[in-house]
């Protein structure tokens, strides 16, 4: 595979809570996703696109236009309009796979409905006169990871869509004479600048950690980030190679995390401390308490650990509540979840 | 694994939900649940989790309707004619994409076939697919409107009529309506509501022990699915037991007289429009007896029911109660002013020139002291005396009470809609928005694909193709997109910040009602934008812009004080429309302007009332914008009524503070029902 090279995701300077929270994600998908809000140019993008380069492989069907898992769901093949593995599935014969990384799709602020969820495929319809469907996005990005920068600026109605999809793990295609409907699960991945306006709250939600970050004030830390950035667009590879060696690491490490996380335990107590939490500051509906509690295991996963400690419900908390707290809509985004805690605990009955 | 449902026995709380679910089940006659809430509230679960305990149903082979063997009377055509096989197969869930467009939810031609064999064939939409399941709708409050038309017109009727693309059909659809929608994303239409037989208000868990209960279960869920439903199959088949049983026994179930009556009290209590409720509450609470296994309906059976059925229909008939002494000081003045309102309005004209006189005489409009100010605030109260001393000294007042804005939500929305019809969404020309239907009248360039094969299909055995391909379309057959979009409502904010709006907590209240208006924006995602003025001259605050944040932090640091150039204010925004129209010719500005009316600077020699009335009626000219004025004149002895001229000249609704507030056209109420 050839490729440009890709800023290595270790070689990032600072911005430590976002890269956790990329790395968490990865470990465990079903964390549903990270919405980084920040200023412009602070690596929002660029550690994104880097993830790229740690990401696990997973076993899909070759050539398989929704990402699927060898068997993952024979409905959708039967009705596939690939018409190889289609035949290959009705005939009960083995399809063939590869293993690849999971992949990174792109959702552009400007794309149609019709892109995004698929739409009858032109092509065919002229030419034999049969409706089949032409994939669009969501499917594209099964199993793997949908990034949607400036998310805040999103067309409402592909808004709407994405939530259904990524509430459901379903996209269902109810349009222009096409009727299916594919698995789309994937770990949402979005950047916004809230100083363009704030994202809706029922999408806020579905995106399961949030971080904010800011510039640097760090001098030392900027100039690292100067010369690496130098070095880098000098030579793209030779800098690559020089980070390999960390980057490995930190993949061999996500993995064993991914091995270690279904074994990982939780006491009973730390379960009323993750409940007392979201009581304390103020969320709306449970999945607060679902994503802190998976945060929290895969942070421990990812530290080594099979049992979830207090620090690690903390941290994240710190991850998983700052855009779920009840606030008026017109409200800014609370960022230090810790301290709010502690203030609405100092007054009593609220 | 496509299809692994959470089981419904495992979902913790939510019982009122639950149990809703359970009483449309078993009795299809009430019409179906809207579930509101917050976000993260299982709602979803629950509906799928129901549907996959339910038994199956009896249906005849192949038929794509759903046609049920032991209804001869409702089978469709083809079931008439052929032999009735019978198989069985689960109820379906039926989900309704937010993105379905109006062909596939009501059916159409079958492509295919008719590109092949040149037949017109029906295909079944959505609505025959739901046929005696459950039709959901996430986010109901999101959909098109006629789509939720079609959807609710199948639901009443009972059945779905297709006439489109030279296919006249009908069908059976009966199916249980179950509506999910986030209140914060904007409200349904009150007719849309009422077509909800029972409304269910879910809300987070407070309860600790629930809540770690409900993380260890949806963990255990997780991590190994199969077994966490094996966990829970039991208790699955014990509620699908007592649900069959409960149909069974249903029409059986008798309900007394004085019950009856009960629910018809129940329904005049809560101003209830229509009839619909009581009939609901009765079939409610049947099912509900046939759930308990019991033969006739009790009191508590309708008492349990009632506040299911009432809580989104209930209106507020007398004013709402005024509101606790402690939210701010103005409230104290509430219940009087209404009252004072009504005897000055009769006598509106004698006053209004009572009081230009005086206005011409030069009284500063600050000297009208307000004793009430005792009660405010200490600081602000200070504020407000330095402010009297030296005239032309800005003041920051503190923005409205946030009250209101709760109360706001309803009678704002009757206010867009009178105001500008469709506000949320419009037949966008351009090709952009969401595609809902197509046309055969050409203009646009825009060729639904889609519409267009089909259109040409039944003529493909007849027409021959010279290129290979499969179809051919002739110029006749070409169908255009019907897009509609959410019309980028553009609302500009006139405000008037002169010194004459400090007095009385005027500019509290007018604050407070813009901050309201900004809160609706944010809910319909207008692009805003805010022009002031005050002194000798109007200030564009806020350039159009679709940060509402932007607009409240402004709203909050926006000074008071001085004049009031009302012409200059009217010009200003003037030119900030032209240029948004000039960029987005299709748009429908909006303007709301806050003011008392008291125009007192001119732009040029004239007097500054006439000038105002003059440029406001020269404004009116472009059919384009509407005009909203709020008239915040303070009703006390004297009241110059020039607010109302104004909207008069503009050709303007004309609204008081007072009638943005005490609204009671539509009121869901939070609460169950005493």
């Amino acid at each position: 595979m050839s490729r440009t090279a890709i800023y290595p995701f270790v070689a990032i300077v600072g911005q430590e809570k976002m890269k956790l929270a990329l790395i968490l994600n990865i470990i465990n998908p079903t964390l549903s996703g990270v919405l980084i809000r920040g200023e412009k140019g602070t690596a929002k993008s660029t550690a994104v696109r880097a993830l790229a380069d740690i990401l696990p492989a997973i076993k899909v069907v070759r050539d398989c236009p929704f990402q699927l898992f060898p068997g993952e769901a024979g409905n959708v093949c039967r009705e596939c309009p690939r018409a190889l593995c289609r035949e290959a599935i009705i005939n009960r014969e083995q399809v063939e796979t590869i293993m690849r990384p999971i992949r990174v799709v792109e959702l552009p602020v400007g794309a149609t409905e019709d892109r995004v969820v698929g739409t009858m495929d032109l092509e065919q319809a002229l030419k034999k006169g049969e409706k089949h469907l032409e994939p669009g996005l969501l499917a594209a990005a099964h199993r793997g990871i949908l990034y949607v920068d400036e998310v805040n600026l999103l067309d409402d109605h592909v808004v709407d869509v994405l939530l259904d999809s990524a509430a459901m793990g379903t996209n269902t295609i109810e349009r222009e004479g096409v009727s299916f409907s594919h698995p789309a699960s994937f770990t949402l991945v979005g950047t916004m600048n809230p100083e363009e306006g704030e994202l809706r709250p029922q999408l806020l939600d579905r995106f399961g950690l949030c971080v904010t970050i800011e510039g640097i004030n760090d001098p030392e830390a900027r100039v690292s980030i100067m010369e690496r950035r130098l070095a880098f667009d000098e030579d793209p590879e030779g800098f690559c190679r020089n980070w390999e060696e960390e980057s490995g690491q930190l993949v061999e490490r996500i993995e064993k995390a991914r091995d270690l996380y279904p074994k990982v335990l939780v006491d009973r107590k730390l379960l009323y401390e993750i409940a007392s939490y979201c009581l304390d500051v103020g969320v709306d509906g449970h999945r607060g308490d679902i994503v802190i509690l998976k945060a929290a295991k895969t942070l421990a996963a990812f530290e080594g650990r099979a049992h979830v400690v207090k620090s690690d419900i903390d941290k994240a908390a710190e991850l998983a509540l700052p855009h779920r707290i009840r606030r008026q809509p017109l409200q800014d985004v609370v960022m230090d979840i810790g301290k709010l805690r502690r203030q609405k605990r100092a007054i009593p009955g609220s | 694994m496509f299809k692994k449902i959470f089981p419904f026995s495992a979902i913790c709380g939510q019982e009122q939900l639950k149990l809703a679910l359970i009483l449309n089940v078993i009795n299809p006659g009430i019409g179906g649940v809207l579930i509101r809430g917050e976000k993260g509230t299982a709602k979803s679960t629950a509906v799928r989790a129901l549907a996959a305990l339910l038994p199956g149903i009896a249906v005849v082979r192949n038929c794509p309707y759903n046609c049920d063997p032991n209804r001869p009377q409702y089978l469709c055509s083809r079931c008439r004619k052929g032999r009735i096989e019978v198989t069985h197969r689960p109820v379906q869930v039926v989900t309704l994409p937010l993105n379905a467009t109006e062909d596939r939810v009501t059916g159409g031609i079958d492509f295919s076939r008719a590109v092949r064999k040149g037949t017109r064939v029906a295909e079944p939409g959505l609505l025959a697919k739901a046929h005696r399941g459950i039709l959901y709708v996430d986010e109901v409050n999101l959909l098109d409107d006629h789509v939720v038309d079609i959807i609710l017109d199948s639901a009443a009727s009972g059945r779905n009529v297709i006439e489109r693309e030279g296919i006249s059909l009908s069908h059976a659809s009966r199916f249980v309506l179950v509506g999910t929608m986030n209140p914060e994303e904007g409200e349904l239409r009150p007719q849309l509501l009422d077509r909800f037989g029972l409304c269910v208000e879910v809300k987070a868990i407070a309860n600790k022990e629930d809540r770690v209960l409900l993380m260890e279960r949806r963990e255990a869920y997780d991590a190994s699915p199969q077994d966490f439903i094996m966990r829970f199959d039991a208790e699955n088949k014990r509620i699908a037991e007592q649900i069959v049983r409960a149909r069974h026994t249903l029409k059986t179930i008798h309900v007394p007289k004085h019950l009856r009556s009960l629910a018809c009290q129940l329904a005049i209590e809560n101003n209830v429009a229509g009839h619909r409720a009581d009939l609901i509450i009765e079939q409610a609470a049947r099912a509900l007896a046939a759930l308990k296994e019991r033969h006739e309906v009790t009191v508590d059976d309708v008492l349990e029911v009632a506040p299911l059925v009432l809580c989104h229909r209930r209106r507020d008939a007398a004013p709402p109660p005024p509101p606790s002494s402690e939210e701010h000081d103005q409230d104290h003045e509430t219940p009087p002013e209404n009252n004072q309102e009504e005897t000055h309005e009769q006598h509106e004209h004698p006053h209004e020139e009572q009081a230009e006189e005086r206005d011409s005489t030069g009284i500063q409009t600050d000297g009208e002291a307000p004793p009430e100010e005792g009660e405010g605030e200490e600081s602000n109260n200070q504020e407000k005396r330095e402010g009297r001393r030296e005239k032309p000294l800005e003041q920051v007042f503190p923005v409205g009470e946030t009250f209101k804005v709760r109360k706001f939500t309803a009678p704002k929305d009757r206010l867009f809609r009178r105001g500008s019809g469709r506000r949320s969404r419009t037949r966008s020309a351009r090709n952009q928005g969401r595609y809902v239907k197509s046309t055969s009248s050409r203009n646009t360039g825009d060729v639904a694909l889609d519409a267009t094969i089909r259109a040409a299909a039944p003529y493909q055995s007849r027409r021959r193709n010279e290129n290979g391909l499969a179809v051919v379309i002739r110029p006749g057959d070409v169908r255009e997109k019907i897009r509609e979009r959410r019309i980028g409502n553009f609302l500009l904010f006139l405000v008037d910040a002169s010194g004459s709006m400090g007095a009385r907590g005027r500019m509290v209240a007018s604050k407070g009602a813009i901050m309201s208006l900004l809160l609706d924006a944010y809910q319909k995602r207008d692009r805003i934008a805010m022009v002031s003025f005050r002194g000798d001259k109007a200030v564009v605050n806020l350039p159009p812009t679709s940060s509402i944040e932007l607009a409240a932090r402004y709203l909050s640091e926006m000074p008071v004080g001085g004049k009031t150039p009302l012409s200059a204010g009217l010009a200003r925004s003037y030119e900030v429309l032209r240029g948004y129209l000039m960029r987005d010719p299709t748009a429908r500005p909006i303007v709301l302007i806050v003011t008392d009316g008291r125009s007192n600077v001119a732009l040029g020699e004239k007097n500054p009332r006439e000038e105002a009335l003059e440029l406001a009626g020269r404004m009116a000219m472009d059919e384009r914008v509407r005009f909203i004025v709020v008239d915040i004149e303070s009703p006390g002895l004297i009241r110059f009524g020039l607010a109302r001229k104004l909207a008069i000249a503009l050709d303007a609704q004309y609204f008081r503070i007072e009638d943005l507030k005490a609204d009671t056209l539509l009121n869901v109420a939070k609460e169950n029902i005493r």
